[in-house]
């Protein structure tokens, strides 16, 4: 399952609370294994991180955006050289993986933690207290009683087929078809996404109210209202297995140089908030890949579109030093996202 | 004392490949952490081992900076190839400042336990003590801390002890100091631990003096002279480790004759600074009995050996008397012995007789060659008249220092002067008749006198000796040298402690600066005039320390400010010379002696030596005497012409 994917899927503003502070006895990966084995159950590693681990996929699309800056989708260069505005980057991260199985039922162990790296004097500090969350997913309906009370006792067991209001594939009541042992590890990715993103938009919520100046979010900002209508977010996707242009449009987006971009257009869902997005070419491809360097920006609609549009994609131009190089997104990453994510491995121990 | 320093500036990293150790940590700090190579910290953690929360001590001895770039190539790529363009970045990439500490020690010692996490701080002074073990010998009652510099890092500025135990003996003994030529930091550190040991040395460890060989230049002429300007930051040394600015107040010098012995080869000859300078003089009984100093393997086979020894024994010092010579003979000068050598020869080819006393007249003839000629190769120092003028040994003096110069002496003729003096030392040391209870001997250049390789001669021995011996007895050896390396290693082995200036790169390559990390190596090649490195059994690891300028004159200042005395006439050095003894003398009084007695210059000199060797009450009259007294071996009774050589009646060739 596509876990962006799964992001754009989230409406509203559903934030999942932190299932537990880094210090308030977070269920890490060790004491979750002691939990079940306290438990009776054969715990230990059980293959490779989910996150690694393929996953079904939808195929990908072209979607139709309806024009936000003139009357139809267009490519302009973007004036003047770039300039730094963003003052902070937001990132989240996950970990999960299987420990144990209680009589066929995967017991996932998941982590999760988000935060904003803020720039002073060209250099990142934490702003504000990181977001880390460590719990046990597993199917509460499905295991037995006695096993949830005593794991319940010892750490928190998130419900992965709880309701979420979320697609009616993805979270319908349990049916035959989800008690496959393969479908409830994906549920249980889908509530640890579902947990990150949480983290994030808490996070966002928390610099909407407080924080100084522009901050560049990885990922969307339509999940939240706050974010999609905030002037000081920013949202910048990276993947693009949804394309948003026509056929009509497609050349035109595939196309652009680096410095140039697509007109705005809005994007909006009924499960998200209508944000304005245009896409950039950061680095030209040259014989590349036409994705290469192409980045989505999302975000709040604004009066000044073309003045706004122009100026977020300068910011983001200027991002394009340092380089995020060895990550292997590195022609679409800038280097404060990759940062936040090296400080999130850190501290998710 | 400084503040205790609770501010965390790092922490404790290990990783599988990089792990802890009981001898070594690394901790990472902030990029602005004043941590450097030769910080000490101090390592807290939180977690008690049998009950007690350990603490760590350590020195920094390597330092890793590096970003999250995997290959140098990103960061080309990223700035398009402009170096410029780096700069231009928004952000700057994430850096890290890693650095590796050696354990100086843990408290508590048992068990001894790789270092575990926990979090760093800047060592204080009082930290320093404990890291150092400076708490066990350098406070108290029982204080035998001797300061040689001061340690300054991070804002903390903690005073260096050694351990008089470990300096002067009987614990461990000798210092070994090494450094670059040029920057005088080798005779700087000695000159100013020298005060520091007079100043600080407690009374319980007796009387100490110092002698100094001078062997290059005016370095140590003018100890007794103040320095021509301290500054303020060397003064607050001074103050803060208890040793008086001042210059030596007890120094004598000790210099041989000029070839001509006109006056003294010293660049200490400037008329103002003749009151504690004396003359070096040496007859044939102080040299013969260190002949082996002067001849090499060819000259001294078994034969010429037994020759030598024999007139050390038999002829030296007393009547001798023989068939083969026509008289008896009191050899107390070189002239003496060379009457004695020409009338033998005589004797024996007035007797046609090849061997004498079982030497061969070849023999006779090599050794006769070899010691007449050390008198001419020791010009100024060894005299054909025996007249003698030395140090004073069974009156050495409590923090006096003995400088004898012999920068101006052949090479041969400073191996002599150092073997004898030293051999003095020793020996009136083992008598306890020198004056003093221990005596710090200052070598310069000392890969010279104890090369590493090269003939094992009498001066290496001797070296040996005292290094592996000289602390049982009081005798100290602090030795100088540009290369460590070169030095004989049973010699820099018994160094109980040493000091390192700054060092030449090729020396840090060789096998003896292995153990040093590249880092600390680095710093080393880079020293500052002030800085060394100090080793010392007590350190568990090699530490760094600021000393004073010394508060003496330096060399260079002091030829400046004291020229050289002109070059006198005879009369003129002669009437220099015994004014020392009778203010009243003149030039023309002296000019007057000379034209009334008719003597040759040499005979002038002898008397003016033997003057000042009686150091009469009246000058005039004795020096008038001398000059009448010709300058002729004592000759005792006449004896009758030896008789025939009467062959062996076996010997088929008689």
């Amino acid at each position: 399952m596509d876990v962006k994917a799964l992001r754009v899927a989230m409406a509203g503003d559903r934030h999942i609370q932190p299932i537990a502070a880094p210090d308030a006895g977070a269920a890490n990966i060790r004491l979750a294994l002691r939990a079940l084995r306290d438990s009776g159950l054969e715990a230990g590693a059980r293959g490779a991180s989910l996150e690694v681990q393929p996953q079904s996929d939808r195929p990908p699309r072209l979607e139709r955006a309806t024009p936000f800056e003139g009357s139809r989708i267009g490519v302009r260069a973007v004036p003047g050289a770039p300039v730094v505005g963003f003052r902070a980057f937001l990132d989240g991260i996950q970990r999960s993986q299987v420990i144990a199985y209680a009589g066929g039922i995967p017991l996932v162990h998941g982590a999760v933690a988000a935060a904003i790296r803020e720039r002073t004097d060209r250099r990142l500090h934490t702003w504000g207290t990181p977001q880390i969350a460590q719990a046990l997913f597993a199917p509460h309906a499905l295991l037995d009683a006695t096993l949830l009370a005593s794991l319940g006792a010892r750490l928190t067991v998130v419900d992965t087929l709880a309701s979420t209001g979320a697609s009616a594939r993805d979270f319908d009541a349990p049916s035959a078809a989800a008690h496959h042992p393969q479908e409830l590890v994906a549920r249980a990715l889908t509530a640890v996404q579902r947990a990150r993103e949480s983290a994030e938009l808490a996070l966002v919520a928390e610099w909407v109210a407080r924080g100084e100046g522009p901050l560049l979010v990885d990922g969307g900002t339509s999940g939240s209202a706050g974010a999609a209508t905030s002037a000081h977010i920013v949202g910048v996707i990276k993947s693009h297995r949804t394309l948003y242009a026509d056929e009509a449009a497609l050349p035109l987006v595939l196309g652009l140089r680096e410095g140039e971009r697509t007109t705005a257009m809005t994007v909006s869902s009924p499960r998200r908030h209508p944000v304005m997005s245009w896409y950039l070419r950061l680095r030209e491809p040259s014989s590349r890949s036409p994705l290469f360097g192409l980045v989505r920006v999302e975000t709040a609609r604004a009066d000044d579109v073309t003045e706004r549009a122009d100026l977020v994609s300068r910011w983001l131009l200027a991002e394009r030093t340092p380089v995020a190089l060895p990550d292997q997104r590195w022609d679409v990453m800038v280097y404060g996202i990759r940062e936040c994510e090296q400080y999130l491995t850190a501290i998710l121990r | 004392m400084n503040q205790v320093s609770t501010a965390i500036i790092g922490r404790v990293v290990a990783t599988e490949r990089r792990p802890n150790t009981p001898h070594q940590f690394h901790f990472w700090t902030a990029l602005d952490a004043p941590v450097g190579i030769g910080t000490i910290v101090r390592v807290e953690t939180t977690r008690p081992v049998s009950g007690v929360l350990p603490r760590i001590f350590g020195v920094v001895t390597e330092g890793f900076g590096y970003t999250d770039l995997q290959t140098p190539l990103h960061d080309v790529l990223g700035a398009d190839g402009e170096p410029g363009a780096s700069a231009l970045a928004p952000t700057e990439r994430t850096e890290i400042r890693l650095y590796t500490a050696a354990v100086l020690r843990q408290v508590p010692e048992e068990p001894l336990q790789p270092v575990p996490m926990g979090t760093v701080h800047l060592a204080t002074e009082a930290d320093v003590q404990v890291a150092l073990r400076m708490d066990t010998y350098a406070t108290g009652e029982t204080h035998r801390g001797i300061p040689v510099g001061l340690y300054r890092a991070g804002g903390t500025e903690a005073a260096i002890h050694l351990d008089a135990d470990f300096l002067l003996g009987p614990e461990a003994a000798h210092l070994s100091i090494s450094g670059v030529s040029g920057l005088a930091t080798k005779t700087s550190a000695v000159e100013w631990l020298l005060a520091s040991i007079f100043a600080h040395l407690p009374a319980s460890k007796g009387k100490v003096a110092a002698v100094c060989f001078n062997v290059k230049g005016p370095d140590l002429c003018f100890l007794d002279q103040p320095a021509s300007a301290l500054s303020d930051e060397d003064r607050a040394i001074y103050q803060r480790l208890g040793v008086p600015a001042t210059p030596f107040a007890n120094v004598r010098y000790f210099a041989p004759w000029s070839a001509k012995g006109g006056q003294l080869a010293t660049l200490r000859s400037n008329d103002a600074l003749q009151h504690n300078v004396q003359p070096l003089t040496w007859g044939l009984k102080e040299t013969l009995q260190y002949a082996e100093v002067l001849l090499n393997r060819d000259d001294i086979d078994a034969k010429a050996d037994a020759l030598i020894d024999f007139i050390k024994e038999r002829v030296v010092d007393q009547t001798f008397s023989d068939p083969m010579l026509e008289r008896s003979h009191l050899v107390r000068s070189f002239s003496d012995l060379e009457q004695w050598f020409r009338e033998l020869l005589r004797g024996l080819e007035g007797r046609n007789a090849d061997v004498w006393r079982t030497h061969h007249v070849a023999t006779i003839r090599k050794v006769r060659n070899r010691l007449s000629n050390i008198s001419t190769r020791c010009k100024g120092l060894v005299t054909d008249d025996g007249s003698v003028s030395d140090l004073p040994f069974k009156q050495f003096e409590d923090r006096a220092v003995y400088v004898v110069d012999v920068a101006n002496l052949e090479e041969d003729a400073q191996d002599l002067v150092f073997a004898r003096v030293v051999s003095q030392l020793r020996e009136h040391l083992e008598k306890r008749q020198l004056g003093v209870d221990q005596i710090v001997v200052f070598v310069d250049e000392l890969n010279k006198y104890a090369p590493a390789d090269g003939p094992d001669t009498y001066v290496r021995k001797m070296l040996l000796d005292i290094a592996e011996r000289g602390r049982y007895l009081g005798l100290v050896l602090f030795g100088a040298q540009q290369f460590r390396s070169q030095v004989h290693r049973r010699v820099v082995g018994n160094s109980g402690t040493s000091l390192y200036g700054r060092m030449d790169p090729d020396e840090l390559a060789t096998a003896g600066y292995q153990t040093l990390a590249p880092a600390t190596k680095a710093r080393l090649a880079t020293l500052e005039k002030g800085q060394l490195m100090v080793r010392h059994p007590h350190f568990g690891q090699p530490i760094f320390v600021r000393f004073p300028r010394p508060a003496v004159l330096s060399g260079r200042e002091g030829v400046e400010r004291f020229p050289q005395a002109e070059e006198l006439t005879l009369e003129q050095s002669v009437a220099k010379a015994l004014r020392r003894l009778d203010p009243a003398i003149t030039v023309g009084w002296v000019q007057d002696q000379l034209a009334l007695a008719g003597e040759d210059d040499d005979g002038v000199l002898r008397a003016r030596n033997r003057t000042l060797q009686a150091r009469p009450d009246d000058v005039k009259a004795f020096f008038k005497a001398q000059l009448k007294k010709r300058a002729t071996p004592e000759v005792a009774a006449r004896r009758g012409p030896a008789p025939l050589r009467v062959p062996p009646p076996d010997d088929v060739y008689g």
